[in-house]
């Protein structure tokens, strides 16, 4: 997924980015902390383990007991920006995500253990689903006793419901792969049901079957081997079809986990309380330890760590969402043993690019020495420095399996700021002395600050650049468009769960390339789209790791479309009294389904 | 004096009008599809068509710009359910009826907007007065010399400081929250004390200055030296002739500056992470939200308006001058 999946993520986004800059501004320093016990390689090697598939034990709730966990309070949470969706047919980002944890379920979800290591298993449905056909069909159980916030019964019906209604036209933010893999790639499964189930036509039974009130079976015409981490996706959660209010939905969901929506003001507050029809036997992941949770928007991430730093009052009780430590705030956090001992730390998905338009930077030699010269650790001292980014090496996060942190095909870790020589004779080599290239960045603090440091090297290696803002709230638009009139952007990217396929088909795919694409780098390459079509057949997780790893390494060195820059990392801080902190894989933040308070 | 007040209703009206107008077509003129955002990252021609349908954005834009208008007398219908007059729309980014949204945030700001104007007026105008009873002595010197460093001061650098020193790092003043006034007035009030004495600073320093100097410039009046010669007592003279004079330049000043306060409580409410109109006008607009950023433009007109039609009377009650006109 884009690191800006909507509108309100990219305002958050900037909002963090502001707050980047000011560490930088004020810092005076290098580093973002003095001590730098920021994650490592081996942390991300546990976050990059392949996700195991558990079984109906696994799946059978109650969930295990926090240790000293204890029940009671309301926990607040302090958030920069709205929820840009409450339908989760339309959530897709992450602090939807995290809410969904709250108050959605799905058939599957996310086991994890205090190592970060993740096991699918069945939520709504007994297990994580049991394939034939070679994983052309997947059928699903449902549990019994599951119940919507009113009491009512949760069916296949409503299962069908959820998937169908992620058809029609006024669902537009969510994911797609299911639609797809179902009823055509891009946008033509829309036509499979173009009104989605509002007017009384259904998917057959061929596709999408319900033999009985507890079964689900899905029909692909190719295997899919991810269907049970796609389900795991909060925009599949399920809408039990009599509480469906299509487009008003979105403002006042129904909700099937721990916790129900009791008061929504949009743009200053959500608060939730317990959901008394949420059964803890049926959940085998959920807690429902605090009473409720009272969650305030308009808080910037300064505000938001300067709150938790001081611990005061209130704020001994609050947590952020998707919030980090502001930049400016980390030595204040990292030199403090009392305040570390209330923070997580773990790497994000996202890998932040430098995307060549290979319609126009046609000659790789050029593209490789860009490569090469890109200081990646004067750019991520930009944006958050050691706790919020590292080197990139390659083109595959360390959060995803198949991630080899030994593969450097550009030195950069021997490196981190750039090789301007090398740079310099491959553009001699090339005969691109003062080419001119169009530099494209958004209007964020951050990009405006990165984007002087990657215009003053590429000038360095002899080119001529011609730099070029664009708004924020259309950059992806902008850079989408396959006519975009540009040479270099920088783009973020990751995974929607552990596994390439959710990351080189939609990158890297020619055959998806169009306005609106995320095929940035324009790559249109044949043996690139046939092996992503191979691979994304192949059932056996291990096997595609290995493919997807192999494939990697052609991308980047037979056609090296992106340079990449950094990793992303997440390091938050919160209350004192609050207990079962841990850092989420799944979310890539805190884990939100274990708080308790801890008086 | 009625029919003063009628002639300046009638223009209020129409000013209002105006800034609705140009507001909306001004709005049409930025060259990006407004149904796009609303739009969402899986956009297709056809759930672009029925945003365009749901939002009415697939008429004239003169016909929009009636249907709004009519909207707000009598009501309209969207996909998402009727919104009863005064009707400004739904959100285009969020759904929400925008009238419902303005009620929801308007509380904080007005609480914001006249506890500020409270908290200038009796500070600055009691610095003011107390520098000009002390004309040319030490105590002039300290209030006039804080007035000129205070009016150099920003709100958005003021109230980090001001947080820094008393909330996070001392912990004597309570973090600004909204409380609404019936639910704690206590909370209420703690909530926004700070932001009231931020905000206030800036304008603070401006009506000690202008105070002053206007109470120094009436107490050589003629009339006041002659209540003086008279025999009526300093206190006398200086509050109920000097002062009374002093105050009709400053009223039309602080008539001025209602439109000030609101764009002062606009960045207070930024600075503080408070959700009032001020916020709710920058997201509009970085929303490219139409609906919002008209109910919001409007509303605050209006009352800048409306306050600046109350200044108006309140001549009438200052100054004879103006009844006898």
């Amino acid at each position: 997924m884009s690191i800006f999946g909507t509108r309100r993520t990219r305002a958050a986004v900037i909002a963090l980015a502001a707050g980047s800059l000011v560490l930088t501004a004020c810092g005076g320093s290098n580093d973002s902390g003095s001590k730098d016990n920021s994650k490592t390689q081996e942390d991300a090697a546990k976050q990059s383990a392949a996700v195991t598939y558990g079984d109906a034990k696994a799946s059978t709730g109650p969930a295990a007991e926090v240790p000293g966990a204890k029940p009671g309070g309301t926990i607040s949470v302090l958030q920069e920006d709205d929820f840009s969706h409450l339908d989760p047919g339309q959530t897709y980002v992450s602090d939807g995500k995290i809410l969904d944890r709250l108050i959605q379920r799905g058939l599957t979800q996310y086991q994890e253990d205090d190592e970060g290591k993740q096991t699918l298993v069945g939520d709504l449905a007994t297990d994580s689903g049991k394939q034939t056909d070679g994983g052309k069909t997947w059928t699903f159980t449902l549990k019994d006793g599951l119940k919507d916030q009113n009491g009512s019964a949760i069916t296949s019906a409503d299962i069908r419901h959820t998937i169908e209604r992620m058809y029609a036209p006024f669902i537009t933010d969510g994911p797609t792969y299911i639609q797809q893999w179902l009823s055509g790639s891009g946008t033509t499964y829309r036509k499979a049901l173009p009104d989605g189930p509002y007017k009384g036509k259904h998917l057959p039974d061929s596709v999408l079957a319900t033999p009985d009130e507890k079964t689900v079976v899905f029909k692909f015409k190719e295997p899919q081997p991810d269907l049970p981490q796609a389900l795991a996706m909060p925009g599949y959660s399920v809408v039990p079809e009599k509480t469906d209010t299509k487009e008003k939905y979105d403002t006042a969901p129904v909700a099937t986990g721990p916790y129900k929506i009791a008061e929504f003001k949009p743009g200053k507050s959500l608060k939730l309380v317990k959901n008394t029809n949420w059964d803890p036997k049926t959940d085998s992941v959920r807690h429902q330890y605090v009473d409720g949770f009272n969650i305030g928007f308009n808080h910037s991430d300064d505000d938001q760590t300067k709150t938790l730093l001081a611990d005061r009052g209130e704020a001994k009780n609050s947590i952020m969402f998707t919030g980090q430590v502001a930049t400016n705030q980390v030595r204040n956090v990292v030199e403090d043993p009392e305040a570390m001992k209330r923070t997580i730390q773990g790497y994000a998905p996202y890998v932040w690019q430098l995307n060549f338009n290979l319609d126009r930077m046609t000659d790789k030699k050029v593209r490789d020495a860009i490569t090469y010269a890109l200081p990646s650790a004067q750019i991520y001292k930009l944006d958050g420095g050691a706790y919020g980014g590292e080197t990139a090496t390659g083109l595959m996060s360390p959060t995803t399996p198949g991630y080899d942190k030994t593969y450097d095909p550009f030195g950069k870790l021997k490196k981190p700021n750039g090789d301007v020589e090398k740079a310099k004779q491959l553009i001699k080599e090339a005969g691109a002395e003062g080419k001119k290239v169009v530099y494209a960045y958004a209007n964020t603090p951050v990009r405006q600050q990165q984007s002087v440091v990657i215009a003053d090297r590429l000038k360095a290696i002899g080119l001529e650049v011609v730099k070029k803002e664009i708004d924020q709230a259309t950059w992806y638009e902008q850079v989408g468009k396959v006519d975009n009139g540009l040479d270099l952007y920088m783009t973020g990217w990751g995974q929607d769960w552990p596994s390439a396929s959710t990351v080189f088909p939609p990158l890297y795919d020619g055959t998806q390339l169009q306005d609106g694409s995320s095929v940035y780098s324009h790559i249109n390459d044949e043996k690139v789209n046939k092996e992503i079509a191979r691979i994304l057949k192949i059932t056996d997780p291990a096997e595609a790791q290995k493919a997807w790893g192999a494939l990697h390494r052609d991308i980047v060195e037979r056609i090296n479309p992106a340079a990449p820059i950094y990793y992303t990392k997440v390091f938050q801080i919160f209350g004192s009294n609050v207990g079962g902190l841990r850092y989420s894989a799944d979310s890539s933040y805190v884990d939100v389904t274990r708080l308790y308070l801890k008086k | 004096m009625l029919q003063f007040l009628i002639r300046r209703t009638f223009g209020a009206i129409l000013t209002l009008f105006l800034i609705s107008a140009v507001t909306f077509f001004m709005f049409f003129a930025i060259p990006q599809d407004p149904a796009l955002l609303a739009c969402g990252k899986n956009c297709t021609p056809d759930a672009l068509a029925v945003i365009h349908q749901n939002l009415g954005l697939d008429k004239p834009v003169p016909v929009q710009f009636w249907n709004f208008l009519v909207g707000i007398f009598a009501g309209r219908d969207f996909a998402v359910g009727h919104c009863s007059a005064p009707c400004f729309g739904v959100s285009f980014s969020n759904q929400q009826n925008v009238w419902d949204t303005i009620v929801d945030r308007f509380p904080l700001t007005l609480s914001l907007s006249v506890g500020g104007l409270i908290v200038f007026l009796i500070v600055g105008l009691g610095a003011g007065l107390i520098a000009a009873k002390n004309k040319g002595t030490a105590i002039d010197k300290v209030f006039s010399s804080a007035s000129l460093v205070l009016t150099s001061m920003q709100i958005y650098f003021l109230g980090p400081v001001v947080l820094g020193l008393f909330v996070y790092s001392t912990g004597w003043l309570d973090k600004p929250s909204w409380v609404p006034i019936g639910e704690s007035v206590s909370g209420w009030f703690m909530g926004l004390l700070i932001p009231w004495l931020v905000m206030s600073v800036i304008f603070t320093a401006n009506y000690t200055r202008m105070s002053r100097s206007t109470m120094i410039e009436q107490l050589q009046e003629e009339h006041v030296r002659a209540a003086r010669a008279k025999g009526m007592s300093s206190r006398y003279v200086f509050f109920r002739y000097a002062w009374r004079g002093s105050l009709i330049p400053i009223v039309t000043i602080l008539g001025m500056d209602l439109g000030a306060l609101f764009g002062g409580a606009m960045v207070t409410e930024i600075t503080f992470g408070l959700p009032g109109i001020g916020r709710l006008a920058r997201d509009s607009v970085i929303d490219k939200d139409l609906p919002l950023t008209m109910g919001v433009m409007i509303v605050s007109a209006a009352f800048i308006l409306l306050f600046n039609l109350i200044v108006d009377a309140m001549y009438a009650v200052i100054d004879p001058r103006v009844r006898l006109s």
